[in-house]
C-alpha cells in the first residue's frame, strides 16, 4: 500500500513537471562585441521582449579579439549564439560553410545602404539585415588651428591643401605633427586609393597593380617618410593614432565614426575637436562598412530568430540604437537620432559621405591575404621595400589566392 | 635537493611480488592524472601530427595535402625569421637569466638582514599575470614617455624606440623574459645551494680558499644538478615563449620580422589565418628544435654535472 502511494505521488510530480515545461518559453542568445554599443542593443532586446513576453533574449558581449574565435568554435560545434553581429571580413567564411540562417522572408531592403545589403547577400539569398554603417572623416584639433591662425578644414579641401596645412602645423619642437598617417587600411590609405580612382579589390580582381592605387599609397606613406608631417610608424606602435590625436599631438587625422563615442567621452578633449568631410583627390570617396544582424543555421528557434532580426531592422530599433549613441543606424532617415547626440561637433559629415562612400573591400579569402598586406606594408615603413614593390608582390599573392 | 641519477626503486627479490590490492589502489590513484595526460597532452600531440598533413579553408572540411605544409614551411621566409628570433631569444635569456639567478641565490644564501623579504620580492614577478607584466613594461619601454628613456635622457643618452626598432625589439622582450623568470630560477637554485653540506665550506676556509675560489670549485660543482635542471627548463620555456611577444609586437610594428618567434607565428597562422594544418606543421617543427636542444643538454650533462 505504501509503495503504491509512493509511486502515484512520483507520477504526479513527473506529470506536473511536464505540463510546466510546455509553457512555450523561448530563450535566445544575442551576441556581439563592443561594450559601447551594449546599451543600444539591450534597449532593442528589451523592446522586443515587451512585445513578445514569451521570448527571453540573453545579451552576450565579447571583446572583438575573442568574439571571432568564440564564434568559430561555436560554429564548429554547431552551438553558435542564436542572433549575432556579422562583419564583412568574416561573412563569406560563415556563409560558404552554411552556418548562417537564410533570411527567406519577404523584406523591404530599400531603406538601407545598398552596399551593406549586398554585402550580406550570397547567391541571391539574404543572410543578414543591415544594422549600421560607418564612414571615415577628417578630425582636427581646433586649438592647434587657432594658435596658428589657420582656417578650419572644410569641403573645399584637396590632397594639396591637406599637405600644405599639415606642413604649416608641424612643429617638432612642441612635439606636434600636422597629420597622423599610420599604417592603416580602412581609416588610412584605402580612402586615398579610391579618391585617386584606383581600387584595392573588386569583382574578384586585385587593383594593387594599378598605377593609381600605387600612387595613392605612395602619397600616404610619403606623409611620414618624405614630408615628415606625420609621426613615424614606430611612434604609432607605442601610441595609436587616435590616442595621439586625443593627447593633442596631432593637428589632424582620419578616423571612423565608431570612434566618436570615445572622442566625446574624453572630457579633456571633447570640446577641442571637430570634424570635416575627407579632402578630395581626383574624386571624393570615403570607405564605409556596415554590420548586419545574422542568425545561426543551427538555431533551435529559426522562426523566433527571424522575427527578432526583422525587428532589429525596423525604424524603431534603429532609432533606439542611434539614441544610445551606438553607431550610425542603417535605416535611412534615422541618422539624425545618432547625430542629435553630438551637438557640439559636425557629426553630420559622416552620414553625408555615404553618398559617395566605397564599400570596404571584401572577398571570400580576404583573411588569407589581408595579413600579408600588413606585413608587406610593414616592410615599406621599415624602409626595406618600396610601395611599388610591395604592391606588385601583394597583387601576385592575391591573384594566386583568389584565382584572378 | 640533489637529483641523484643513481638511486633506483627498491627491488624485490624473486619470490616476493607486489600485493595485487596495492597495485590496484596505485593505479586508481594515478588514474586521474594519467587520463588527464592522455586526453589533454598525448592525444592532442598525435592529432597535431595528423593535422599537419591536412589543410583547412575557413570553416570548411579539411583536405589532405600530405607533406605540402612542410614544403611550405621550409620555403617560408617568415619561418626562417621566426627560427632565428627564437634561437636568439634563447641565447639572450638563458645564460644571462641563469647567471643572474645564481648570483642572487648565492647572495641570498648568506646571512644578510631582511633576507626573507628579499626572497619574497624576487619571487613576486612570477605571481603576476603575463598580460599585466606586458602592459607595464610597454609603458616602461615607451619611446617618448617611458621611464627607461627618461632615465637615459638624464644621463644624456637618446633612448631608442625599444619596441618598434628592429634592433631592440627582441632585446626588450628578452629583458622582460629574464626579469620575470629570475624569481623561479632563484628559488630552485637556492634550494640546491642549501643542500650543500657546510662541511665543504669549512674545509675550504681552513685550506685558505678565497671567496671566488670557493664559488667556482665548491659551489658550482655541487649545485650543478640543480643548475642543469634550471638551464633545461629555461631553455625549453624560452623556445616556447609566446605571451609577452604576442602582446607587445603586433603585425603593424616595423620590427615585426625581427621579433616574431615560432609560437607567435604559429598562433597567427592557426587562429588568425585559420590555417590549422600549417600551424600544426610549425608546432611540430618547433618540437623538433626543442628536442635537439634538449638532447644537446643531456650530452652536456654527462660532462659537466656532478652527482653525489
Amino acid at each position: 500500500m505504501r509503495k503504491l502511494f509512493a509511486i502515484l505521488l512520483t507520477l504526479c510530480m513527473v506529470f506536473s513537471f511536464v505540463s510546466f515545461a510546455s509553457a512555450e518559453e523561448v530563450t535566445i542568445t544575442f551576441a556581439f562585441w563592443d561594450n559601447n554599443q551594449e546599451p543600444g542593443m539591450t534597449a532593442i532586446a528589451e523592446a522586443y521582449m515587451a512585445l513578445h513576453p514569451e521570448v527571453k533574449i540573453e545579451v552576450q558581449v565579447t571583446p572583438w579579439n575573442e568574439y571571432w574565435t568564440k564564434l568559430e568554435a561555436g560554429a564548429l560545434a554547431d552551438s553558435m549564439p542564436d542572433v549575432f553581429w556579422m562583419h564583412s571580413n568574416q561573412f563569406f567564411k560563415y556563409v560558404t560553410a552554411s552556418k548562417l540562417l537564410a533570411l527567406d522572408f519577404d523584406y523591404d531592403y530599400t531603406p538601407y545602404p545598398e552596399g551593406v545589403t549586398s554585402l550580406y547577400t550570397y547567391e541571391g539569398v539574404h543572410y543578414a539585415v543591415p544594422k549600421d554603417y560607418d564612414t571615415i572623416a577628417l578630425v582636427y584639433n581646433k586649438e592647434i588651428f587657432d594658435a596658428a591662425g589657420i582656417a578650419y578644414p572644410d569641403g573645399t579641401w584637396t590632397w594639396d591643401t591637406l599637405l600644405e596645412t599639415a606642413k604649416k602645423l608641424t612643429d617638432p619642437e612642441k612635439g606636434i605633427y600636422g597629420f597622423g598617417a599610420p599604417n592603416d587600411r580602412q581609416s588610412g590609405y584605402l580612402n586615398l586609393v579610391y579618391q585617386n580612382e584606383g581600387f584595392a579589390f573588386e569583382n574578384g580582381k586585385s587593383g594593387y597593380d594599378q598605377p593609381a592605387t600605387q600612387e595613392a599609397i605612395q602619397w600616404w606613406v610619403d606623409l611620414q617618410k618624405v614630408h615628415g608631417v606625420s609621426p613615424s610608424q614606430e611612434s604609432f606602435v607605442d601610441m595609436g593614432v587616435d590616442d595621439q590625436m586625443q593627447a593633442g599631438k596631432l593637428a589632424m587625422c582620419f578616423t571612423g565614426s565608431w570612434m566618436m563615442s570615445s572622442y566625446t567621452n574624453n572630457e579633456l578633449f571633447a570640446d577641442k575637436f571637430d570634424l570635416a568631410v575627407l579632402p578630395q583627390g581626383k574624386t571624393r570617396a570615403s570607405i564605409y562598412n556596415g554590420l548586419g544582424y545574422a542568425g545561426a543555421a543551427s538555431t533551435k528557434y529559426p522562426e523566433v530568430v527571424k522575427d527578432f532580426i526583422k525587428f532589429c531592422g525596423t525604424e524603431e530599433a534603429n532609432k533606439l540604437q542611434a539614441e544610445k549613441k551606438a553607431a550610425i543606424p542603417a535605416y535611412a532617415g534615422t541618422e539624425h537620432y545618432f547625430t542629435d547626440n553630438f551637438t557640439s561637433i559636425n557629426i553630420a559629415c559622416y552620414p553625408e559621405m555615404i553618398a559617395y562612400g566605397v564599400q570596404y573591400p571584401f572577398s571570400p579569402n580576404k583573411s588569407l591575404w589581408e595579413s600579408q598586406e600588413e606585413e608587406l606594408m610593414n616592410e615599406v615603413y621599415a624602409g626595406s621595400k618600396t610601395v611599388q614593390e610591395a604592391c606588385t608582390e601583394l597583387h601576385a599573392i592575391i591573384v594566386d589566392i583568389e584565382g584572378e | 635537493m640533489t637529483v641523484s641519477a643513481k638511486t633506483r626503486a627498491p627491488r624485490l627479490g624473486r619470490r616476493e611480488r607486489y600485493d595485487p590490492k596495492v597495485v590496484a589502489a596505485a593505479f586508481i590513484l594515478i588514474a586521474p592524472t594519467i587520463i588527464g595526460l592522455c586526453v589533454l597532452n598525448i592525444y592532442p600531440f598525435f592529432d597535431t601530427i595528423r593535422r599537419s598533413l591536412y589543410k583547412t579553408q575557413g570553416l570548411g572540411p579539411e583536405t589532405y595535402v600530405g607533406l605540402k605544409n612542410f614544403e611550405k614551411l621550409f620555403s617560408d621566409s617568415m619561418v626562417g625569421h621566426a627560427t632565428i628570433n627564437t634561437l636568439l631569444y634563447m641565447v639572450l635569456t638563458v645564460p644571462v637569466g641563469v647567471l643572474l639567478s645564481l648570483i642572487f641565490a648565492s647572495l641570498l644564501n648568506g646571512k644578510i638582514k631582511g633576507r626573507d623579504i628579499y626572497r619574497g620580492i624576487y619571487f613576486l614577478p612570477m605571481v603576476v599575470a603575463p598580460a599585466a607584466v606586458a602592459m607595464v613594461w610597454r609603458w616602461i619601454f615607451n619611446a617618448e614617455n617611458g621611464v627607461l628613456n627618461y632615465v637615459l635622457g638624464l644621463v644624456g643618452i637618446q633612448g631608442p624606440s625599444w619596441l618598434a626598432d628592429p634592433n631592440t625589439a627582441l632585446l626588450s622582450c628578452a629583458i622582460i623574459g629574464i626579469w620575470s623568470a629570475i624569481g623561479y630560477d632563484l628559488v630552485l637554485i637556492l634550494a640546491g645551494l642549501q643542500s650543500i653540506s657546510k662541511s665543504y665550506y669549512e674545509a675550504a676556509e681552513i685550506d685558505g680558499a678565497s671567496g671566488v675560489q670557493t664559488f667556482f670549485h665548491i659551489t658550482i660543482p655541487l649545485v650543478s644538478p640543480t643548475l642543469f635542471f634550471v638551464v633545461l627548463m629555461r631553455a625549453m620555456t624560452s623556445l616556447k615563449q609566446f605571451d609577452t611577444i604576442y602582446l607587445l609586437i603586433n603585425t603593424r610594428n616595423p620590427a615585426y620580422k625581427n621579433a616574431t618567434v615560432l609560437m607567435t607565428l604559429f598562433y597567427r597562422e592557426a587562429f588568425e589565418k585559420f590555417n590549422k594544418g600549417y600551424g600544426s606543421a610549425i608546432v611540430l617543427y618547433t618540437f623538433v628544435i626543442i628536442a635537439i636542444f634538449t638532447a644537446i643538454q643531456f650530452i652536456a650533462e654527462k660532462k659537466f654535472v656532478h652527482y653525489d
